[in-house]
């Protein structure tokens, strides 16, 4: 579904964010991206949804090289994903309704179709009271529910969630975890970055780990609690 | 398709209300210019006319200080009428001339009561015939005339027709020039302004871009709202005009204007109204159109 052979990324000023990275990501699997702050996590996710190109090396997404994809192509792209970004990226003038709507009008569906999904999407998300209301008016925790209800409402091919429950407390955390893994179920690849190592403890799956752009583990647990240590570079 | 221009109008409805202020300064600003437009092409419209219907009553003035016999008159006329040029000749009393006058005046016709009516002198009008509206025929008739004695206070324009033309002329592109001028600097505004809008909106536009919205898909909606801003700013610019030429040209310089020989102060033709309407239109697009020419960015190379 995702591979990525010998990334590089480096931004002006010489410094790298990603070094010789590489990594493949089979479909339906769910993977923790962990790292220290500045390891290359939000970068790596960045390269997945073209808001970053790599310096050096091919990344491949669903068989495509998405490295030479131009601007008219990476909407398309981004439409088989779902994002969850770190500052939400909501549309601050629209309603919460409108905000989960907008990747489904984007895609063209019909009024009805847009409403039931969004609806059941909020309602995952424990936010279906609070649909007419904007996303200043909502506390940070509930902002990152809405993004993430934005994130599922398309039914993703791949889900990219970059630190999906930092703002969250553990009750919702929970919940949330149970939508990717629900989703995940469904088929949806996950990545999903994140510092929580009690998270990653309780729904155990694979991990890789940067470290000052680096890949610096590759963990693949077979039974919760018991983990399989690859080495890097072995994917 | 029908329902996603709905969905864009809408947007575009919606974007407008979210920022009143800088939607009122963007009609506004078109408005202006088109406005200023909307004036200087009355008054080439109206000076043009004004020339045309003098070019078409070309005719020669022959003053009569002692007026003859009835009889002597008709004889003149009809010596007149002779030459092939000249269509009509009719005799203009002093009284007549007087009356003429007086009606010309209008609401100011008291201004010359009291005075004689035989103030003004009697008058031979000689028109020239449709065939022969040109200068060199003028010239040729008025050379004939004064070669005849009897006619020495002659009157035919001299050499202002040609000064007339060369300032229809300039007018003409000094009007293009300063009306091109205005709709470079609405346009110029207006993207400046929807500028504004956008930088407000960045973080949105961004946002749009990174969950699948396609460039045309996030740029429709601003674009419909600059075509509909300068369309309501070709509207009230065309209201604006109206009221001015209302209010100010046909009341209050009605009178003044009458003088010069203008009978009716003409506004502008149907076609030119809408042309205005559309051209807000068109400058509000364009101008909507540069100023998101960078806007929607997919990402960093």
């Amino acid at each position: 579904m995702i591979q990525l052979f010998n990334v590089c990324k480096a931004y002006l000023g010489g410094q790298n964010a990603l070094s010789d990275v590489t990594l493949k990501v089979e479909k339906g699997e769910f993977v923790y991206l962990t790292g220290p702050s500045g390891a290359g996590k939000s970068t790596l996710l960045k390269l997945l949804y073209c808001a970053e190109r790599p310096t050096r090396g091919q990344i491949l997404v669903n068989g495509r090289n998405i490295t030479r994809y131009g601007s008219a192509r990476i909407p398309y792209l981004r439409r088989n994903l779902g994002i969850i970004f770190q500052d939400f990226k909501l549309l601050k003038r629209r309603t919460i309704f409108e905000n989960v709507a907008f990747p489904l009008e984007i895609k063209g569906c019909k009024r009805f179709e847009i409403s039931k999904k969004v609806y059941q999407a909020l309602k995952n998300v424990g936010l279906e009271h609070r649909l007419n209301h904007h996303p200043l008016q909502l506390s940070g925790g509930e902002q990152q529910r809405v993004a993430v209800a934005r994130a599922l409402v398309v039914d993703p091919l791949i889900l990219l969630a970059d630190e999906p429950t930092g703002n969250l407390d553990p009750e919702v955390t929970l919940d949330i975890m149970e939508l990717f893994k629900n989703a995940n179920a469904r088929g949806t690849t996950i990545i999903m970055a994140t510092h929580d190592r009690g998270l990653i403890r309780q729904f155990p799956r694979r991990i890789v780990s940067l470290d000052a752009g680096s890949l610096a583990l590759d963990d693949l647990p077979l039974f919760k609690g018991t983990a399989d240590t690859a080495m890097v570079g072995q994917v | 398709m029908i329902l996603r221009t709905g969905y864009f109008l809408k947007r575009a409805l919606r974007n407008m209300r979210q920022s009143p202020v800088l939607s009122l300064a963007s009609v506004g600003t078109v408005a202006l210019a088109l406005a200023l437009l909307a004036f200087f092409a009355i008054a080439v419209l109206n000076v043009q006319q004004l020339t045309s219907s003098w070019n078409e009553n070309l005719a020669i003035v022959a003053y009569l200080d002692d007026v003859p016999e009835e009889k002597v008159v008709k004889g003149w006329i009809k010596d007149v009428e002779s030459y092939p040029e000249v269509d009509k000749v009719t005799f203009v009393s002093r009284k007549e001339a007087f009356a003429r006058f007086a009606k010309r005046l209008g609401d100011d016709a008291d201004l010359i009561e009291g005075l004689g009516e035989d103030v003004l002198p009697a008058s031979l009008e000689i028109t020239l015939a449709d065939d022969w509206h040109s200068e060199s025929a003028l010239t040729d008739v008025v050379e004939r005339l004064r070669n005849d004695h009897r006619f020495e206070d002659l009157q035919y324009g001299q050499g202002w027709l040609e000064k007339l033309e060369a300032f229809l002329l300039l007018l003409r592109v000094s009007g293009s020039a300063l009306g091109g001028f205005l709709v470079f600097a609405a346009l110029v505004i207006v993207a400046n302004t929807i500028k504004l809008t956008l930088y407000a909106r960045q973080d949105e536009l961004e946002a749009m871009a990174m969950v699948g919205g396609t460039s045309l898909f996030i740029k429709l909606p601003y674009l419909i709202e600059g075509a509909l801003q300068g369309l309501l700013g070709g509207a009230t610019a065309l209201l604006l005009s109206f009221l001015v030429f209302q209010v100010i040209l046909q009341k209050s310089l009605g009178s003044l204007l009458l003088i010069t020989g203008i009978d009716t102060i003409h506004f502008l033709p149907p076609i030119w109204q809408a042309m205005l309407v559309v051209g807000g239109g068109l400058i509000g697009l364009l101008g909507s159109l540069f100023a998101l020419r960078k806007f929607v960015r997919f990402g960093s190379s």
